[in-house]
């Protein structure tokens, strides 16, 4: 019988063939535990963008849209960016599993692990204000980003339900005003009553969100006016304190959001 | 030559990097075995599997380097044989329904398995044991190498968590699924009168 080792390590010695250096091992290693904490981290950015649109939810319009939870659901859930912590999740499970020891893990205990790293760091990176940052960010210089957020506030058109939006385009008293809303038509607002958020006051030309009451033809009764965006930094939590206050005061206990 | 008989495989492996006779000693201890693993796993003919066998060490000896002293090198040498199968059956379909166990395997693997599964050793009448051979060709591919290493190579639950680089508690969970499913085609080939108490 030939001796298939001695024929092997013949053909090793004749193609020259060298094992592969420590540093091809190394560099093998490196990029998968990098690849894998790089998931971890957009997984983190994508969780803290979610917290951040979720903090910042209009969840008060519940209320308006009792017929419709579909339609909440989708206005209040950041699908776009669940996708993608679920993508990088998804990611950095598949490298995990290729490090030394990472097939030893079950599936469903790396994907936690990774969901919870991603929600601890997300949770920081939230907290330092980044999460607003790139939330901007990607409005400002992302068309398709901007559209999809967009899209959501479409919710607005529905005056039958006490939302309505558009742009102030005539200031007719400090009673009234006239708006054109997102499809085009002229409505008069009554803001006798109406409470401004934040530092909003009535300019020719400014995009607002109103909740308040359909009278009639064309014609709303403002409870409160929102602006359209919200703006960049402006100090969340004594923002919305602020407003709460402000609107337990002067507005009807029906329209506060619980 | 019978110093390194005694030698653990991991000191042959650092004595590989720096002299390449010592990998010889390597490749003959698993030659015979990583042989039959290649039989038990595919029908090649044997000149083909002395192909994949020189493939298997090639791959070994170039990434000596890369072996985890962690792990049991025997693990190792048999995770690169069980990828380098899989492979060669990518590229050229080689394992077919029929797979090259002999009796003797049948029987080991029976004898092996009897206790959980309840069948008895009677299977020396060779028709019996060709249904035998039936029932275990027509186990899906996982289970199959799976009862191979456990039953025929005798690997431990690690070992094979190491080779297969699955969990070991999925490792356990296919092993049980393995053998009710051999159970479950045994009955279909009516081995149960013969084999099946």
């Amino acid at each position: 019988m030939p001796d298939i080792s001695k024929d092997i390590l013949g053909k090793i010695k004749k193609k020259k063939l060298r094992p592969y250096p420590k540093q091809y091992f190394f560099l093998k290693r490196s990029v998968i535990w990098v690849v894998f904490s790089l998931s971890i981290f957009f997984g983190s950015i994508a969780c803290a963008i979610t917290l951040f649109q979720l903090r910042y939810a209009q969840w008060d319009l519940y209320k308006h849209l009792t017929h419709s939870l579909t339609e909440f659901v989708l206005l209040v859930i950041p699908f776009f960016w669940l996708t993608f912590l679920l993508g990088f999740t998804w990611l950095a499970y598949y490298y995990f599993r290729r490090t030394e020891r990472g097939y030893q893990y079950t599936a469903i205990w790396v994907v936690l692990l990774s969901i919870t790293l991603s929600i601890i760091i997300g949770g920081f990176l939230y907290s330092t204000g980044l999460s607003e940052k790139l939330e901007f960010a990607f409005q400002e210089n992302l068309p398709f980003y901007k559209e999809l957020q967009e899209s959501k506030q479409k919710v607005w058109m529905s005056p039958e339900h006490g939302l309505l939006a558009g742009k102030i385009i005539k200031i007719i008293s400090d009673q009234k005003m006239e708006i054109k809303d997102l499809k085009g038509s002229i409505w008069v607002i009554d803001i006798a009553d109406s409470i401004w958020r934040g530092r909003l006051r009535p300019v020719k030309n400014l995009k607002i969100k109103i909740l308040g009451k359909m009278l009639g033809q064309n014609q709303f009764k403002a409870d409160e006016i929102r602006p359209w965006k919200r703006r960049r930094g402006s100090g969340k939590k004594k923002y919305l304190q602020r407003t709460e206050k402000k609107m337990k005061e002067k507005i009807p206990s029906n329209c506060i959001s619980k | 030559m019978n110093d390194y008989k005694n030698m653990p495989d991991e000191q042959l492996v650092q004595l590989s990097l720096n002299n390449q006779d010592y990998f010889y000693y390597l490749m003959k201890r698993y030659e015979i075995k990583l042989l039959r693993y290649i039989k038990r796993l595919t029908t090649v003919s044997p000149e083909e599997a002395k192909d994949i066998i020189q493939e298997i060490f090639i791959k070994v000896y170039r990434n000596l380097n890369g072996f985890n002293p962690k792990l049991k090198f025997s693990s190792w040498i048999y995770r690169i044989a069980h990828n380098e199968i899989i492979n060669q059956y990518r590229k050229t379909k080689l394992c077919s329904s029929i797979i090259s166990l002999n009796i003797e395997d049948e029987s080991n693997l029976i004898d092996a398995i009897n206790d959980s599964i309840e069948i008895d050793g009677a299977y020396e009448n060779l028709e019996t044991a060709e249904r035998v051979r039936k029932a275990i060709a027509k186990l899906p591919d996982k289970y199959r190498e799976i009862l191979v290493l456990r039953y025929l190579e005798d690997k431990s639950y690690e070992e094979i968590s190491d080779i297969l680089r699955k969990p070991p508690g999925t490792v356990a969970t296919q092993i049980n699924r393995a053998k009710a499913s051999f159970k479950k085609i045994a009955w279909r080939h009516q081995l149960d009168k013969e084999i099946i108490k």
